[in-house]
């Protein structure tokens, strides 16, 4: 102990003791007071057999290594500062350190002896100084209750053995017990057993599965399926891979379902990723859809359905550039191939899709792109491990959607795909179809009936007869959706030919209106400021009723369809008097192109939702058709899916289980060596 | 210190200075005409102030992926010096090298390598780690009985216990909610106002020339 370096007790005369030493010997800094260590270099190890020893090119040093080399003579070593800085005397030190170094001295008081539970104040008090051999290191020590905490942490990963960490007291009780490996390998073979039964047999299933939609509470991510639902052939949207192998067991099913949605649309998935592996990985998931596709006869083709670009290198430096420098970005395929996509920005973009297995990655897309696209929203996909911080930010910001999470969330996910395009299977089609089987009854002929129940296209003319606008340009497939889906009249969006009373009130006062001249889409918002939330969209040609103005005129307080009161900027539109008949033709005009285009009514069922009004269904009916990609959404291998849940479900209780069971028999331990300590 | 290293310190301060400065100003005002009144030319302004960051980011991430070069050459060559002095473990990571070069050489977009080897084995290093948590969760009063031990398993069970979809667990699934919502809810909050908050003071420190680099 007398050679241990104590800094307590460290004096002026062991400095001078230390630095007549230091010139016998040469030792300099806190080394002077250490005992002399045996030397650590190991000796050489024998060389492999058989593996001659390669000679090396002598590589020639850079100039500037060369240089730097050269001025390290003159330079002092790193350990020559920091034995300048530890040698310092008590008064060179500036008034915070001497302070910290009295609380240090504080803190070190020995604390009582023998403690069965440990005092909060050990928890509280700030690193004392201890007395340790060592150089820097034992500069910074730990308090007693950050040792303990760090021989906890230690013995989590499977560390000391017990009787080490018994800190006086008793371990004959449990000692054979607590000192084999036992327990460890008990554990481990439980938890290994309860997860792989499920896959042996179902008899061994505990639990519900999930629910086929999602918890009414959680709006969210019914919100995000239904933007994804929204989708057309016109649409692009970024898909973030932001996950490696070590996360694919939980989120590929919910990668590989969000993709196939995606792809049913008919929309576009750029994949993009800050992760090299993640591209590879996503490529893989691509052909895992191919595969299932080869029953149909049909492939994703790279370039044409989706595009994979570029590694992002650099982590949130590299999202910088996605943001901003989109355009060159998109060039760019994995394989360092033109993609020949050619957008300005990311808000060309309909959706952002982001899948992230961490925390750090949901926060770099929010912080790095989100910010920079602010007109499009980021629809989350993460683990378990991540939900917190997603659920942070999709609480936080209108911008955000989600999160789905994790494997449960994937389960519901695919059975409200698999419900929805399921149902545009041409069996089941006819009985839900009524209605629109009597429109087209005028309109089209049996064999053409009869083809909409088959694989061929559908008739088109029917459907033109049954909506209430012209739909010769929706896509042909249009049928299948409209067949299962809410019928257009429960759009609320008024109608010339729906309301009479309309054409009657035409004449009587004109009705003051705005009409968005903005070329692009523009915002709704809930208040007369940037800041607001978003309650819908307008684009080109929409009109408004106006119902009043902000005190400068900049903002008009406008009524959307469905009498929702909204704020949209002065100088995106162009105010008129129109007749109330114009109005409304409009609107309905409006409403049918959300038929392409069904964003606007997608927002404004989640503002619905946040107002806890009833949803309106009209958003439904205004869904995009994409009948000829079923293909994609219902060829999923799902052998493994209910097994997996199952496996969660026995795992996570026999996880619950040892860790109770454990904890049970620490606790009467503690509590048997407490009576024996009072005992004593 | 000569003066020759001291210009050159002050040299590298200088310029670390002027980029940071440079980007934020350029990534803060740049592509917002609104700043300018939206009057004829503020466009054209904004772009050009703009432009600075746009082309340092650029730079910025070039520099990045050529550091990535650099790093996988300096890989090799380190460990064919381990290897020239008998290190079998990296003879084994040369070895594996080697084959998956030669293996995307030959077999061009082929992937199949990471779904046989890396994928299995990152899987199985996860697993390992549910293990080792779960083996540390059933020995947390072995190290700590006190009462923030008992707190730290009452809650690690509750959230477990409701997680399962056992309707005899539902009571526990408000618990659950609960602890999601407000406790974990507000250490996430935290974590994120801590990271925002320690970015600006790394980034004015940075700046202001507070934290220099080992030669700057």
């Amino acid at each position: 102990m007398s050679e241990e370096f104590n800094w307590l007790e460290y004096s002026e005369e062991m400095e001078a003791a230390a630095l007549e030493e230091e010139g016998r010997s040469g030792r300099r800094g806190l080394r002077r007071l250490l005992p002399r260590l045996p030397s650590l270099r190991r000796p050489a190890l024998p060389r492999m057999p058989g593996i001659p020893r390669p000679r090396l090119p002598k590589l020639r040093l850079p100039s500037l290594r060369r240089r730097g080399g050269a001025r390290e003579s003159h330079q002092p070593s790193a350990a020559d500062i920091l034995g300048e800085q530890l040698n310092r005397p008590l008064e060179d030190l500036d008034d915070r350190l001497r302070a910290l170094r009295e609380r240090s001295v504080e803190a070190s008081q020995p604390a009582p002896s023998h403690q069965a539970l440990y005092a909060v104040d050990d928890l509280l008090a700030g690193p004392a100084l201890q007395d340790r051999p060592g150089g820097v290191i034992s500069a910074v020590s730990l308090s007693k209750a950050q040792q303990q905490q760090v021989e906890m942490l230690r013995d989590v990963v499977g560390g000391a053995p017990e009787a080490a960490n018994a800190g006086g007291r008793s371990p004959r009780f449990f000692s054979g017990f607590a000192l084999s490996a036992a327990p460890r390998l008990l554990g481990s073979a439980v938890l290994l057993l309860a997860v792989s039964l499920p896959f042996v047999s179902s008899d061994y299933a505990e639990g519900d599965l999930p629910p086929a939609e999602f918890h009414e509470d959680r709006h969210e991510p019914t919100t995000f399926y239904n933007l994804l639902d929204n989708l057309t052939g016109d649409d692009y949207v970024l898909v973030a891979f932001e996950y490696g192998p070590a996360a694919a067991g939980e989120l590929d099913i919910l990668a590989d379902l969000l993709l196939r949605h995606i792809l049913a649309q008919r929309a576009k998935p750029i994949i993009v990723s800050s992760n090299p592996i993640a591209i590879v990985h996503a490529q893989n998931v691509i052909r895992a859809i191919n595969r299932s596709l080869d029953l149909a006869g049909e492939q994703l083709l790279h370039g044409e359905d989706y595009f994979l670009l570029r590694y992002l290198p650099g982590g949130a430096l590299g999202l910088r550039e996605l943001s901003e420098n989109f355009d060159d970005v998109a060039r760019i395929s994995a394989k360092g191939l033109p993609t020949g996509l050619q957008f300005d920005t990311l808000d060309e973009m309909t959706e952002i899709v982001l899948i992230a297995a961490s925390a750090d990655d949901i926060r770099h897309w929010v912080e790095q792109v989100a910010s920079a696209a602010e007109g499009r929203r980021l629809l989350v996909a993460t683990s378990y491990a991540a939900q917190p911080l997603a659920q942070a930010y999709a609480d936080s910001l209108d911008q955000v959607i989600g999160p789905i999470v994790g494997i449960r969330d994937a389960y519901t996910y695919g059975q409200k795909l698999e419900t929805n395009f399921g149902a545009l299977l041409p069996a089941e089609a006819s009985p839900q179809e009524p209605e629109f089987e009597q429109l087209d009854a005028d309109a089209s002929s049996d064999s053409q009936a009869e083809g909409r129940r088959g694989p061929e296209l559908p008739a088109e003319d029917a459907i033109a007869t049954a909506l209430p606008q012209p739909t010769e340009t929706a896509p042909p497939t249009a049928t299948y959706f409209a067949t299962d889906r809410p019928q257009p009249t429960d759009t609320p969006a008024p109608r010339a030919t729906d309301s009479p009373t309309a054409t009657a009130t035409a004449t009587e006062a004109p009705v003051r209106v705005v009409v968005v001249t903005s070329g692009q889409r523009v915002n709704i918002r809930r208040g007369p400021t940037t800041v607001d939330d978003i309650l819908g969209l307008g684009y080109e040609g929409d009109m408004f009723e106006v119902i009043g103005a902000n005190g400068d005129g900049s903002w008009y307080e406008i009524l959307l369809p469905g009498g929702v009161e909204g704020w949209i900027a002065e100088f995106l539109v162009d105010e008129r008097l129109v007749s109330a008949a114009e109005l409304a033709g409009a609107q309905a005009s409006a409403s049918a192109a959300d038929t392409q285009r069904g964003e606007r009514a997608v927002l404004q069922r989640e503002y619905m939702l946040r107002l806890g009004k009833p949803a309106p269904r009209f958003y439904q009916a205004q869904a995009p058709a994409s009948g000829d990609r079923l293909e994609v959404a219902l060829n999923r291998d799902r052998a493994q899916e209910i097994p997996r849940l199952e496996a969660m479900t026995l795992g996570t209780l026999a996880a619950a289980l040892a860790i109770i069971f454990g904890n049970v028999i620490y606790a009467a331990r503690a509590l048997l060596s407490l009576r024996g300590t009072r005992g004593d | 210190m000569g003066r020759g290293q001291r210009f050159g310190i002050a040299l590298s301060a200088f310029v670390a200075f002027a980029v940071g400065v440079t980007t934020a100003l350029s990534l803060l005002l740049g592509d917002n005409p609104a700043l300018f009144g939206n009057q004829p030319g503020a466009e054209q302004l904004a772009e050009l102030i703009a432009a600075p960051a746009d082309a340092l980011l650029r730079l910025a991430t070039i520099v990045v992926a050529l550091s990535i070069v650099i790093g996988i050459a300096n890989l090799l060559y380190v460990h064919a010096g381990k290897l020239a002095r008998g290190k079998f473990y990296s003879a084994v990571l040369l070895a594996s090298f080697g084959f998956t070069v030669f293996w995307q050489v030959t077999r061009p977009g082929d992937t199949s390598l990471l779904e046989a080897a890396q994928l299995p084995i990152e899987s199985a290093l996860a697993a390992l780690v549910a293990l080792s948590l779960l083996h540390g969760g059933s020995r947390v009063l072995g190290k700590r009985a006190d009462i923030w031990g008992l707190l730290f398993v009452a809650v690690v069970v509750v959230v477990l216990l409701a997680s399962a979809p056992l309707a005899e667990l539902a009571p526990l699934q408000a618990w659950r909610d609960w602890l999601m919502r407000v406790p974990v809810g507000a250490g996430a909050r935290a974590i994120l106002l801590g990271v925002a908050l320690g970015a600006v003071v790394a980034g004015t420190r940075a700046l202001l020339g507070q934290d220099r680099s080992v030669r700057g």
